[in-house]
C-alpha cells in the first residue's frame, strides 16, 4: 500500500461518511458543517489528481462562496430548537434502493470497460495551460457562463428584496 | 552571508540521506524532514500573536500618552503569557441551548486554516515551507474557510445577538473577500506567476523593482489590498462584528477560556499572515531596498512585515468605527469598481511596456 | 490509485447525493445533496482527465465551469427558498 493509495482510502472514506452525515443528519446546520467537509476533502482530491487550481477555485467559491451563503440562509430562517423532527421522508426506502441500483450500475460498467493498469502521476503545473484553454478553444462558453452568473446575480437581488408596502 | 536557506538546506539533506542510510524509502524521508519543517512553522505561527499581542498593547498605550503593562516582568514581557495562563485555567462555559458539538468544533474550524496559509509563503530566499505553483491562490482560499467557523460560532451561542454578531462578521468577510482577491491580480499579471517565491524573487534589485512602485497600479493595489486586509481581519475600523460595546463582544460572546484564546490567537495570526502577503506581494518580502547588501533577506522579510503589522495597529488606534452598512457601501461600491479598473490598468500597461 | 478507484468513489457520491436528493424533506436538504451530486460529476471530470489524457487539461476547464454553474443554481436555488419562506 503506497502513500498515495493510503492517503486516497483516507480521503475517500471522509467523503462517503461526510456524504453520509449530510442526507442523514437530523439538524439541517449540522449537515451543512458536513457538507462544508465534503467539499473541503473534494478539493483535496482534486489536488490528489494533479489539479491544484481546481483545488483552491472548489476552496475559494464553494466553500467561501456557496456554503457561506446555504449558512445564511439556513440560520435566518431556521431557529435552532425545531430540528428534532426526522428529516427523512416516506420514500427513503424506495430512494436508497434506486441509489444502489444505480451505484451499481456505474461500478459495473466501470469495471467492464476500463483496463485497471495506473499511469504514472505527472507533475506539471496545469494553472497555465488551463488558462490558453479557457481563453482559447473554450472563450464562447467562458463568456456564457459569465453571463449566466449575471443572470443568476440579477435575479437572486429581484427574488431576495422585501415587498414595499 | 547570513543566509538562513544554505545551513537549513545542509541540515535536512543529512537528515534525509541519514534516514536513507537506516534502511526508510527515500519518500519516507522527505516526508519526514517535511513534517519537522511543518511543525517548526506550525510552533513559530503559534507565537508570533503573544509577541503581536504584547506589542499592541504597548504601542497602543504610547499613542495613547500612557506606558501600558509594566508590571509583569521587566517592562511588563510577561503580561501576555500572564494572560494566556489565567485563560487556560477558566472553566469552559457551554450555554444550555447551544449545541455542544458545534460550539467546540467552531473554534476549530475558525482557527486551524491560519496554520495551513503559511506553509507557501517564502520567509526569505528560498524559505518556503511549500513552494507551491498555485500558492496565491491556495493562501486565499485557506483563509476563506475560517468564514465558516464564524458562524458556527455565532450559530452554536444559541444567543440571539452573538447569530446577529456571526452574520455580519461572515458577510464582511465573504465581501471584502473580493476586493482582496481583485486587487493581487495585477500582481500577478505582472510576475505572470501564481507562485509566491517567484512573485517575490520578481522584485529583485532594489527599491525600484519592487511592485509597490510601479506608477499608480501597484499603490493603488496596494492601498486596496492593505484595507480589505483590515476588513478581513475584523479589525478596528471595520470592527462591528467584535465591537465590545455595540454587541457584547459579538460572535465570541459565549465563549471563554482557552476558546476564546485561541479566537483571539487566530486573529493575530491573520494579521501577520495578512502582513506577510503584503510583503511578498508588494513590499519585495526578502529582498532590500538595493540591490545586494549584507543584511539577510529573512531579517528584511521580518522588518517589512513588522511595519505592515504596526500600520494595522495604527489604524485601530487612529480611525473611529464604520457602520455596518456603510461598510458594505464602502466595499460594493467604491473597493470593488476600483479593484477593477486597476486590472484593466494594468493590461495597458503590460501592452504598452511590451511585457511577455 | 487507479482510475477505477476514483470513479467507483464518484458513483458512491452519486449514489449518496441521489438518495438524499428523494430522502430529504427540507429544501435546503434537497439542495445540499445537489451539491453533491454536482461534486460527484466533478470528481469525474477531473479522474478522467488526469489518467486517460494527462497532457490536456480539458476535462479541468469542465470542471470550472462546473463549478461555476452549480454555483449559480445554489444561489437562485436559495433565493427562490427565502422568497417561499417568507410568505408562509
Amino acid at each position: 500500500m503506497t502513500l498515495s493509495l493510503g492517503i486516497f482510502y483516507a480521503f475517500a472514506a471522509l467523503i462517503v461518511g461526510g456524504a453520509l452525515v449530510v442526507v442523514l443528519a437530523r439538524d439541517v446546520f449540522r449537515s451543512a458543517i458536513a457538507l462544508a467537509g465534503v467539499l473541503v476533502l473534494v478539493a483535496g482530491l482534486f489536488g490528489l489528481l494533479n489539479a491544484d487550481f481546481l483545488a483552491a477555485a472548489q476552496l475559494l467559491v464553494y466553500v467561501g462562496g456557496v456554503l457561506v451563503l446555504m449558512l445564511f440562509v439556513i440560520m435566518l430562517l431556521l431557529s435552532p430548537q425545531n430540528q428534532l423532527r426526522h428529516q427523512t421522508n416516506k420514500q427513503a426506502i424506495s430512494a436508497a434502493l434506486m441509489s444502489g441500483v444505480t451505484a451499481t450500475f456505474l461500478i459495473v460498467q466501470f469495471y467492464a470497460f476500463l483496463r485497471s493498469d495506473a499511469p504514472a502521476m505527472e507533475g506539471q503545473p496545469s494553472t497555465a495551460a488551463l488558462g490558453r484553454l479557457l481563453m482559447g478553444e473554450f472563450l464562447v462558453p467562458f463568456e456564457v457562463v459569465s453571463l449566466v452568473l449575471l443572470a443568476a446575480l440579477v435575479g437572486a437581488v429581484y427574488l431576495s428584496r422585501e415587498e414595499r408596502p | 552571508m547570513f543566509e538562513l536557506a544554505i545551513p537549513l538546506r545542509a541540515f535536512f539533506d543529512s537528515l534525509r540521506t541519514q534516514l536513507v542510510g537506516l534502511g526508510f524509502t527515500p519518500l519516507e524521508a522527505w516526508a519526514s524532514s517535511k513534517l519537522i519543517q511543518t511543525s517548526v512553522t506550525v510552533a513559530c505561527v503559534l507565537s508570533v500573536p503573544l509577541i503581536l499581542v504584547y506589542g499592541e498593547r504597548k504601542i497602543s498605550a504610547f499613542m495613547q500618552a500612557r506606558i501600558g503593562p509594566m508590571e509583569t516582568g521587566p517592562w511588563g514581557i510577561l503580561q501576555t503569557l500572564a494572560d494566556g495562563l489565567k485563560l487556560f485555567f477558566k472553566e469552559d462555559v457551554i450555554p444550555n441551548g447551544a449545541d455542544r458539538l458545534m460550539h467546540t468544533l467552531s473554534v476549530i474550524i475558525a482557527v486551524a486554516p491560519v496554520f495551513v496559509c503559511f506553509a507557501p509563503i517564502p520567509f526569505g530566499k528560498d524559505l518556503a515551507v511549500v513552494p507551491l505553483d498555485t500558492g496565491i491562490l491556495f493562501v486565499f482560499a485557506a483563509s476563506g474557510l475560517s468564514t465558516i467557523g464564524i458562524v458556527c460560532a455565532g450559530w452554536a451561542s444559541a444567543n440571539k445577538f452573538s447569530i446577529l454578531g456571526g452574520i455580519r462578521a461572515a458577510a464582511q468577510m465573504v465581501s471584502y473577500e473580493i476586493p482582496r482577491v481583485l486587487s493581487v491580480v495585477p500582481v500577478i499579471m505582472l510576475a505572470s506567476t501564481l507562485n509566491l517565491s517567484t512573485i517575490a524573487d520578481a522584485q529583485a534589485g532594489g527599491i525600484l523593482h519592487w511592485f509597490i512602485a510601479v506608477p499608480i497600479i501597484g499603490q493603488l493595489a496596494f492601498i486596496i489590498f492593505l484595507i480589505s486586509s483590515v476588513a478581513e481581519t475584523n479589525r478596528l475600523p471595520f470592527d462591528l462584528p467584535e465591537a465590545e460595546s455595540e454587541l457584547v463582544s459579538g460572535f465570541h460572546t459565549e465563549f471563554s477560556g482557552m476558546k476564546f484564546a485561541l479566537f483571539f490567537l487566530a486573529e493575530y495570526a491573520y494579521v501577520f499572515l495578512s502582513a506577510a502577503l503584503a510583503t511578498t506581494l508588494f513590499l519585495g518580502g526578502g529582498h532590500g531596498w538595493s540591490a545586494g547588501g549584507w543584511i539577510p533577506s529573512w531579517f528584511w522579510f521580518l522588518f517589512k512585515s513588522c511595519g505592515i503589522v504596526l500600520l494595522f495597529f495604527w489604524f485601530r488606534w487612529t480611525y473611529p468605527r464604520l457602520r455596518v452598512d456603510r461598510l458594505m457601501s464602502f466595499c460594493w461600491e467604491f473597493l470593488l469598481p476600483l479593484s477593477l479598473i486597476n486590472i484593466v490598468l494594468t493590461a495597458v500597461w503590460i501592452v504598452f511596456k511590451g511585457m511577455p | 490509485m487507479t482510475l477505477l478507484h476514483v470513479l467507483v468513489l464518484s458513483a458512491v457520491l452519486f449514489a449518496i447525493g441521489l438518495f438524499g436528493l428523494l430522502s430529504r424533506r427540507n429544501v435546503l436538504g434537497m439542495i445540499m445533496s445537489l451539491e453533491l451530486l454536482f461534486n460527484a460529476a466533478a470528481i469525474n471530470f477531473a479522474a478522467f482527465d488526469h489518467f486517460l489524457y494527462p497532457d490536456r487539461t480539458l476535462g479541468q476547464g469542465f470542471v470550472l465551469f462546473v463549478i461555476a454553474i452549480a454555483a449559480a443554481e445554489a444561489v437562485i436555488g436559495l433565493a427562490l427558498v427565502l422568497k417561499l419562506y417568507r410568505h408562509e
